[in-house]
């Protein structure tokens, strides 16, 4: 496979699902603090 | 008017906002675009306007919402002045009547959902034929309004009971089923190459403006930023909410789906075409129906040598299609209705008065083509221009006080800084004046008589039209805000 297929796949895929996943997680801690503190 | 229901939980809140952005487009018209703008060429300023468009109009819609209470009207007297409330105004009526025509689209998918899974789609030789036959006839009329049935069903069970619950149930279960489908397209043969296809650019679309332009309008009409519709649900949202990281989930949350749709189509295509896969995926056909009605049904059934198991891709495809649209209007009758309640009107009074507005205003689209086409693109582009309200709102408001006050405020789990200020500012302005005069620009070249607002796509339709409603709406605006603001 080219090298700039994998580039574009390597920064979309990151972008959009890293982001996802990493706002997930965010929201999950914050979740679990605010339930932990009451 | 006091707020007596709110989402449960926040999980509650991102799945049905969730909902409202993950429509058909990311399904259907994602991957005609990617195709049409070079494939891989396409997805890179299509991720930077995510960035630049999508995720801060999220946030603003997100952050009007939970601080006025109120349904885009009210929110924008409330937000930028009482002189303004006819661009809330104009937002809802652009929402409004894309509700109108979308009841139809969504028709067309519940009833392909029942032609695969009762077998009927396969038993035809002309898919094409068997498109026309359906769309000519008086069908789709009744699919609209079974599908005006449904979302009134669910906006009259109110938040929790309604919207909330259904849309706990719809986006897990359309996501399920993409990532079902998904397995499937990446175990076919020759799925490879509709992947290398997605993801590899080409230089020259790269450098050519009207894929950027391309990239930002996908943008603007698949994740449901600058609808109000984002704003409506906001109104339910608990004050200890937080916005920006909800804003975020929703906009990466939605492309995360267009991404998978897009990998599930090009990998089928390209594996089961027999002729040139690409022409195919461009390939809009009537009202941009081509690849999702008439070409992809072809491909499910070569998909296997077990019709059983054809009939059952083919059919998760078009549930989870309906799905994705039942969920996007739901968030179209809860704006307008929540408007009317804003009025003084009870919830089951209005959700009944805006079920038999859209009833009878969806028929001409479920009839004609040729105003479906018109409505489209008449208030597909105005959604330009409510994103670009939706900035001006709060640069009167003031962006800093708007940042630091209410997107910042309480219940926030993360603070955003400054860089804000010059998204709303500066980028989202620029953004929409370059779209908005492009699109008119260029239809200016596809038809000559580009002032005759008698046909259907260009911009003296589109001038007219915006130009009738908002003279209305300034007109009537002191009379419909002062009933609101009394109201409340």
């Amino acid at each position: 496979m080219a090298l700039e297929t994998i580039f574009t796949f390597a920064i979309v895929g990151s972008i959009v699902w890293g982001g996802l996943i990493y706002f997930l997680y965010k929201a999950i801690s914050f979740e679990k603090n605010k339930k932990d503190n009451e | 008017m006091e707020q007596k229901e709110f989402f449960t939980s926040r999980w509650g809140l991102i799945l049905a906002t969730l909902g409202i952005a993950v429509g058909t487009g990311n399904i259907w018209r994602f991957s005609r675009i990617v195709a049409q703008n070079g494939g891989g060429s396409f997805l890179i300023p299509w991720v930077l306007f995510l960035l630049l468009w999508s995720v801060p109009l999220i946030i603003a819609e997100m952050a009007i919402g939970k601080y006025a209470r109120l349904g885009p009207t009210g929110a924008f007297a409330k937000v930028a002045g009482k002189k303004f409330g006819w661009m809330g105004a104009f937002i809802t009526f652009v929402s409004t009547a894309i509700m109108f025509y979308y009841s139809v689209v969504t028709g067309w998918c519940f009833r392909y959902f029942f032609s695969a899974i009762s077998g009927d789609l396969f038993n035809t030789t002309s898919h094409l034929e068997y498109w026309e036959t359906f769309s000519s006839s008086s069908w789709p009329m009744l699919f609209h309004f079974s599908a005006i049935a449904v979302g009134v069903f669910v906006v009259y069970h109110g938040i929790v009971h309604g919207v909330e619950k259904a849309n706990k149930i719809l986006v897990p279960t359309l996501i399920a089923i993409l990532l079902v489908l998904l397995i499937r397209a990446l175990t076919l043969p020759n799925a490879f190459e509709g992947i290398k296809y997605f993801f590899t650019p080409k230089m020259e679309y790269l450098l050519d403006i009207k894929v950027w332009l391309n990239a930002l309008t996908q943008n603007a009409w698949d994740t449901g930023a600058g609808w109000g519709l984002i704003l409506t649900y906001a109104v339910y949202a608990k004050r200890k909410e937080d916005i920006s990281i909800n804003a975020a989930l929703v906009g990466f949350g939605n492309n995360s789906i267009s991404l998978i749709a897009g990998i599930i189509i090009f990998s089928t295509v390209f594996s089961l075409s027999s002729v040139d896969a690409m022409a195919r995926i461009t390939e809009s056909g009537p009202a941009n129906t081509g690849l999702t009605f008439i070409f992809l049904p072809v491909l499910f059934s070569k998909l296997s040598e077990s019709n059983l198991l054809n009939i059952f891709f083919a059919s998760s495809f078009f549930l989870a299609l309906a799905f994705a649209a039942i969920s996007s209007l739901i968030s179209m009758i809860e704006l307008t209705t929540r408007t009317v309640i804003d009025f003084g009107i009870s919830r089951k009074k209005a959700v009944f008065m805006v079920g038999f507005t859209g009833l009878i205003m969806g028929i001409p689209s479920a009839l004609s083509m040729k105003f479906f086409v018109n409505q489209d693109w008449v208030w597909g582009v105005g959604l330009i221009l409510s994103g670009a309200f939706i900035a001006f709102a709060i640069i009167k408001f003031g962006v800093d006080k708007f940042r630091q006050e209410i997107i910042n405020g309480y219940g926030s789990d993360i603070k955003i800084g400054k860089w804000y200020n010059s998204l709303i500012k500066y980028v989202i302005p620029i953004e929409a004046t370059v779209l908005l005069v492009w699109w008119l620009v260029s239809s200016v070249s596809w038809d000559p008589d580009w002032w005759n607002p008698l046909h259907a796509e260009n911009v003296g339709t589109c001038l007219l039209q915006w130009g009738v409603v908002l003279s209305l709406l300034i007109i009537f605006n002191k009379t419909i805000v002062n009933k609101i603001l009394q109201e409340e």
